[in-house]
C-alpha cells in the first residue's frame, strides 16, 4: 500500500518524508558515528568488534522494543530493567533447584508477564501514574532480587542450553541466538503495531485514549497489554543476560531502564504517546552500544558512558523538535494552499 | 411491552427511548427522570442551556456513562450491555461535540477503530485488511470530500473541518439505526453546515432516527421535527419544532430566568456615529508573518469594535496571534496608544495593554484544577500580593467576587474549581481575568463558541459594554451575524490579506441593510478583491 504511495510522490513530497520520518534520523546518526569512527579509529572494524558490538546491544534493543510499545500506548515503563534482573534471577534459581531448563525460561517469562499486569494494574485500576507505578515497580523487583541472593551473585547454573541463549555459542557461522531471538521479536512486534487492530489499539489509546473510549476500546486493557509485551521482553533480556554474563548479581539490572528508554526514543519514540516504531528502537539501541563502543575504544573512562548517552538523548530529542517544525510549517502551508483551492 | 403504560401514543416503536434516567455526580443531580423518545426517520431535537443534562443524557445513551437508574430502550428492547462498543454495534452512533479522532492515526484507521475488518492469516483474523476497509467507505468518505489517498493521511494532519468530515463519515460507516450528533456544526463554516443538513435529511429518508443536540435554534427551523427540551436536569417538554417559535423555546428551555436576560438587550449601545475621529488605540501596519499574515494594516479607535472575517484558514486568529507575541511577526510595526510596542511575548502584550480571550477555551483558556478567583486574579497577581509575593486568598476572593456581580458568574462560590461550571460561566470568568489588566484593547476569539443561548447574550454585553465604555475590541466570530451586530466595521482576510473593509455597520444595519452587508462580506471571503 505505501509504494502505491510512493509512486505518487514528488521530489519535494521526499524531501519532507525524510526531514519528518524520526526513524531516518537515528539511522543518519547511526551511519555518523560508523563513518567516523571507521576513519578515526582503525580498531574499530578489527577482529570481532562489530560483533561484540551487536551482541553488547542486543539486551538493550529487546527492552526498548518493550518500551516502545509502552511509549505508544501513551505510558512509560521504568522497571524493565529491574525486572530484567528478577527474571534473570528466577532463572538461575530454577536451574540451582533441579528444575529442567525450559521450566527455568517458563518461570523468568512469568515473573516478566506478572510484573506487567502488576504495572497495570497500578496504572489502570489504582490510578498511579505511569511514572510513579513502574518506579515502585523498579524499587519493589529489584528489593526482591536483593533479599533473594542476600548481595551474593547465583551461579553454577549455566548449562549448554545457557551458553546458546546468551551467545556463547553460535548456532552458525557467526550468528548467536539472541540476534535470531531479537530479529524475530523486532519482526513481530513492528508485524503487530503496524498491521494488526491490536498495534492499532496501542496508538489510539496512546494518542487520544478520550476518542479510543469513545471508539468502543478498552482502554485500560489495552495499557495492561503494553506493560505485559513490555515484562515479556523484560524476561526474554533477562535470561539472555543471565546465559551470557554466567552470574547473576543483585545489581543486574542497574541502568538498564536508562538506556531502554533511550534507544527508544532516539529510535522516534514520544513521551507524549501515540508514537514510535520498533525498527527505530532496534536502530537506536546499536546506536547507543555504538557510542559507548567507540568511548570503551578511544580509551575514555566507562564513567563517561553515562555522559555520552545522555549527550545522544538530547541531540535525538532535538532532531525530533526540528522534524515537527518542519511538519507543522509544510501543515500550515498546505493549510493556506487549501483555503485558496476552496476559493 | 405492548401494554407498557409508559409508551408515548405513537402507534410505532421508537427506535430509541429513554425511560426514567436519573444520574447524581457527586451529589448534583444531574438528570432527574429524564425521558426521550425518537421515532424511525425523524430529526429529534435536544435542547437545553449549559448545565441542562443534554450531555450527560447523550453519555448515558452512548455508553460511555452509566445511569443511577432508568433504562435506554433500542427497538424496544433494553439495551442490556454496557459500554460504548457495544453501543456502537447495537447500531447507535454519536458525533462528539469535541473532536474525538486519534490524531496519530490515518482517517482510514480511525474510521474503522474498534471495528477494524480483518483478514484470516493462519486461520486468526487479525491481521487488518485495510484495501477492504477502504473499499468499504470510499464512497461514503468521498460524498464528505476525503479523497481516497487522504484515508491513508494522519488526522492530525488535517484541519478542523475535514476532522469533522471524517468523524461524520466514521459515525455513518456501520448504517446505525440512531445517529446522535452533538454540535456537529460547531467549527463548521456555512457551506459545510449546509451540507451536514443535506446528509441529516438523507439519513431521516433512509429510517435513521437523529438525534440533535444544538444551541443554535434558528437551525432548527425546517428540519429537526420535534424537540425535547430539558431544564435543570429534567424533562421541559417534547413539542413538533414545525409549531413552536424561537421565544416559546426559549421559555421552555429558561422558564423565568428569562427575563434576567431578555432585557439585556444592549444593542442600543452601539454607536450609530463613524468613529474615525476618536483616539487610536491600536496602529498595525504592514503586519506579515511568512505566507499566513500578509501586509495587514488597520486601526483601532476608542470605543470601537473591529470586526475580522474570512474562511478558516484566512488568517483571522494568525493576526490576533501576532498582535498578542504568541506568534513572532517576520515584519511590520504596532502602535498602542502611539507607543511603538514589540511584542516578544504574551506577557509583553498584556503590559502594553492588549489583553485576548483565546479560540480554544478548554486548552488554552482554562486552569480547570484552580479556583475561579486564582483565574481571574492570574493576570495580574501583583494586585492580590502582599509586598508583590504573599497571594493574599482574602484580597483574590474580593477581586473575584467583583467581577462575579458585574460579569453575572453563576457560581456557589468563587472558590469552586473552574472546571465545575458550566462552559459560558467559564467564558465569563476568563473575560473578568483579561479585564482584570484593565486593558486598552480586548480580543475576543470566537467567544461564544459552545455557550448557551442566556450566557451568549451576556458575552455580547460585556463586549458591547466594554466599546461603550471607552475600551477597543478586536472580534472573530465564525457566525457572521454575531460578528456583524457587535461590530462598528469588518475587516475582511482572504489569505492572510485585508481584501476589503466594510464601515459604519451599526448604521447600515439600523437603517435594515443588513443582508445587503452580509452578502458582501460572503462574497469577500469567497473571492477577495473581486467583488
Amino acid at each position: 500500500m505505501s509504494d502505491r504511495h510512493s509512486g505518487r510522490m514528488n521530489g519535494h513530497a521526499i524531501v519532507h518524508r525524510i526531514l519528518i520520518d524520526p526513524t531516518l534520523g537515528v539511522l543518519a546518526l547511526l551511519v555518523i558515528f560508523a563513518v567516523g569512527a571507521a576513519i578515526l579509529l582503525p580498531v574499530f572494524y578489527a577482529g570481532n568488534n562489530l560483533l561484540n558490538l551487536v551482541g553488547s546491544s542486543i539486551t538493550v534493543m529487546i527492552l526498548a522494543i518493550g518500551v516502545t510499545v509502552v511509549l505508544i500506548s501513551g505510558g512509560i515503563d521504568l522497571s524493565v530493567g529491574a525486572v530484567m534482573a528478577l527474571s534473570a534471577g528466577a532463572a538461575a534459581t530454577s536451574m540451582r533447584l533441579g528444575l529442567p531448563v525450559f521450566a527455568a525460561f517458563g518461570a523468568a517469562i512469568l515473573v516478566g508477564i506478572l510484573a506487567g499486569v502488576v504495572n497495570g494494574l497500578l496504572v489502570t485500576r489504582v490510578g498511579l501514574p505511569d511514572f510513579i507505578a513502574t518506579l515502585a515497580t523498579l524499587g519493589f523487583a529489584s528489593g526482591v532480587l536483593y533479599i533473594w541472593t542476600q548481595g551474593v551473585p547465583i551461579i553454577g547454573y549455566m548449562t549448554p542450553e545457557f551458553r546458546l541463549v546468551g551467545g556463547l555459542q553460535p548456532v552458525f557461522g557467526q550468528v548467536t541466538l539472541p540476534m535470531i531471538i531479537a530479529l524475530a521479536l523486532a519482526l513481530i512486534v513492528g508485524w503487530v503495531l503496524s498491521s494488526t487492530s491490536l498495534g492499532t489499539r496501542y496508538f489510539a489509546v496512546g494518542s487520544n485514549p478520550v476518542a479510543a473510549r469513545q471508539s468502543g476500546i478498552r482502554v485500560r486493557w489495552v495499557k495492561t497489554q503494553a506493560y505485559m509485551l513490555s515484562g515479556t521482553c523484560a524476561a526474554i533480556a533477562g535470561i539472555i543476560l543471565a546465559g551470557r554474563n554466567n552470574n547473576v548479581p543483585a545489581d543486574l539490572g542497574t541502568g538498564y531502564e536508562i538506556q531502554a528508554i533511550s534507544a527508544a526514543i532516539i529510535g522516534g519514540a514520544s513521551l507524549m504517546g501515540g508514537r514510535g516504531r520498533v525498527l527505530g528502537a532496534v536502530l537506536g539501541a546499536i546506536t547507543l552500544a555504538l557510542a559507548i563502543n567507540i568511548i570503551n575504544l578511544v580509551g575514555v573512562p566507562s564513567s563517561f558512558q553515562k555522559i555520552v548517552i545522555g549527550a545522544i538523548l538530547l541531540l535525538a530529542v532535538f532532531a525530533n523538535f526540528v522534524s515537527d517544525r518542519v511538519r507543522s510549517a509544510a501543515l500550515r502551508r498546505r493549510a493556506t494552499h487549501f483555503s485558496s483551492n476552496v476559493a | 411491552m405492548a401494554d407498557d403504560p409508559n409508551l408515548p401514543s405513537a402507534d410505532v416503536v421508537p427506535v430509541l427511548e429513554a425511560r426514567g434516567v436519573t444520574k447524581h455526580y457527586d451529589g448534583v443531580t444531574a438528570l432527574d427522570d429524564a425521558h426521550l423518545s425518537v421515532q424511525r426517520g425523524e430529526i429529534h431535537a435536544l435542547l437545553g442551556g449549559n448545565g441542562a443534562g443534554k450531555s450527560t443524557l447523550i453519555g448515558i445513551i452512548s455508553g460511555a456513562n452509566k445511569a443511577d437508574l432508568g433504562t435506554i430502550l433500542l427497538d424496544g428492547e433494553p439495551i442490556t450491555a454496557a459500554g460504548p462498543q457495544a453501543t456502537i454495534l447495537a447500531g447507535v452512533s454519536t458525533i462528539y461535540q469535541e473532536l474525538s479522532l486519534v490524531p496519530a492515526l490515518s482517517a482510514l484507521d480511525n474510521i474503522f477503530l474498534g471495528r477494524e475488518l480483518h483478514r484470516r492469516v493462519l486461520g486468526i483474523s487479525v491481521v487488518s485488511d485495510r484495501r477492504r476497509m477502504e473499499e468499504t467507505v470510499r464512497e461514503l468518505a468521498s460524498d464528505f470530500g476525503i479523497a481516497s489517498h487522504e484515508l491513508h493521511t494522519p488526522v492530525s494532519e488535517f484541519g478542523a473541518l475535514k476532522k469533522r468530515s471524517i468523524e461524520i463519515v466514521k459515525a455513518l460507516a456501520f448504517d446505525p439505526k440512531v445517529l446522535i450528533l452533538d454540535e456537529p456544526t460547531s467549527g463548521l463554516e456555512d457551506a459545510e453546515r449546509v451540507s451536514l443538513f443535506e446528509y441529516m435529511r438523507t439519513l431521516r429518508e433512509r429510517n435513521v432516527g437523529l438525534v440533535w443536540v444544538t444551541h443554535h435554534l434558528e437551525e432548527l427551523v425546517g428540519l429537526a421535527d420535534r424537540a425535547t427540551i430539558f431544564r435543570d436536569g429534567r424533562n421541559a417538554g417534547t413539542v413538533e419544532v414545525a409549531n413552536t417559535s424561537i421565544d416559546q423555546f426559549l421559555t421552555y428551555m429558561f422558564g423565568d430566568q428569562r427575563d434576567e436576560f431578555g432585557a439585556g438587550d444592549t444593542r442600543h449601545l452601539n454607536r450609530l456615529t463613524p468613529l474615525d475621529d476618536a483616539p487610536i488605540v491600536l496602529s498595525a501596519r504592514g503586519l506579515n508573518r511568512g505566507s499566513v499574515v500578509r501586509d495587514v494594516s488597520f486601526d483601532v479607535h476608542e470605543g470601537e469594535v473591529i470586526g475580522l472575517a474570512g474562511l478558516a484558514g484566512a488568517g483571522r486568529t494568525e493576526v490576533v496571534r501576532t498582535l498578542m507575541g504568541l506568534d513572532r511577526l517576520t515584519s511590520g510595526t504596532i502602535e498602542v496608544d502611539g507607543r511603538r510596542i514589540t511584542p516578544r511575548s504574551s506577557t509583553a502584550a498584556y503590559r502594553a495593554g492588549l489583553a485576548m480571550l483565546p479560540e480554544d477555551r478548554k486548552q488554552l483558556g482554562i486552569l480547570a484544577d484552580l479556583s475561579i478567583a486564582a483565574n481571574i486574579s492570574l493576570s495580574r497577581l501583583r494586585t492580590v500580593t502582599w509586598a508583590r509575593f504573599w497571594v493574599s486568598a482574602r484580597r483574590e476572593r474580593a477581586l473575584a467576587e467583583r467581577y462575579r456581580t458585574r460579569l453575572g458568574i453563576k457560581t456557589p462560590t468563587v472558590t469552586a474549581r473552574i472546571g465545575n461550571l458550566s462552559g459560558g460561566n467559564q467564558q465569563k470568568a476568563i473575560v473578568a481575568r483579561c479585564l482584570n489588566t484593565s486593558p486598552r484593547l480586548l480580543i475576543f476569539d470566537e467567544p461564544t463558541q459552545g455557550i448557551d443561548v442566556s450566557a451568549k447574550v451576556d458575552v455580547h454585553a460585556l463586549i458591547r459594554h466594554h466599546a461603550a465604555d471607552g475600551g477597543a475590541a478586536i472580534l472573530i466570530a465564525s457566525e457572521l451575524e454575531e460578528l456583524l451586530e457587535l461590530s462598528h466595521r469588518v475587516l475582511v482576510l482572504k489569505k492572510g490579506r485585508i481584501v476589503g473593509e466594510i464601515r459604519d455597520i451599526p448604521k447600515s444595519i439600523a437603517a435594515g441593510h443588513f443582508a445587503e452587508i452580509k452578502s458582501k462580506v460572503l462574497a469577500l471571503s469567497a473571492a477577495g478583491s473581486a467583488a
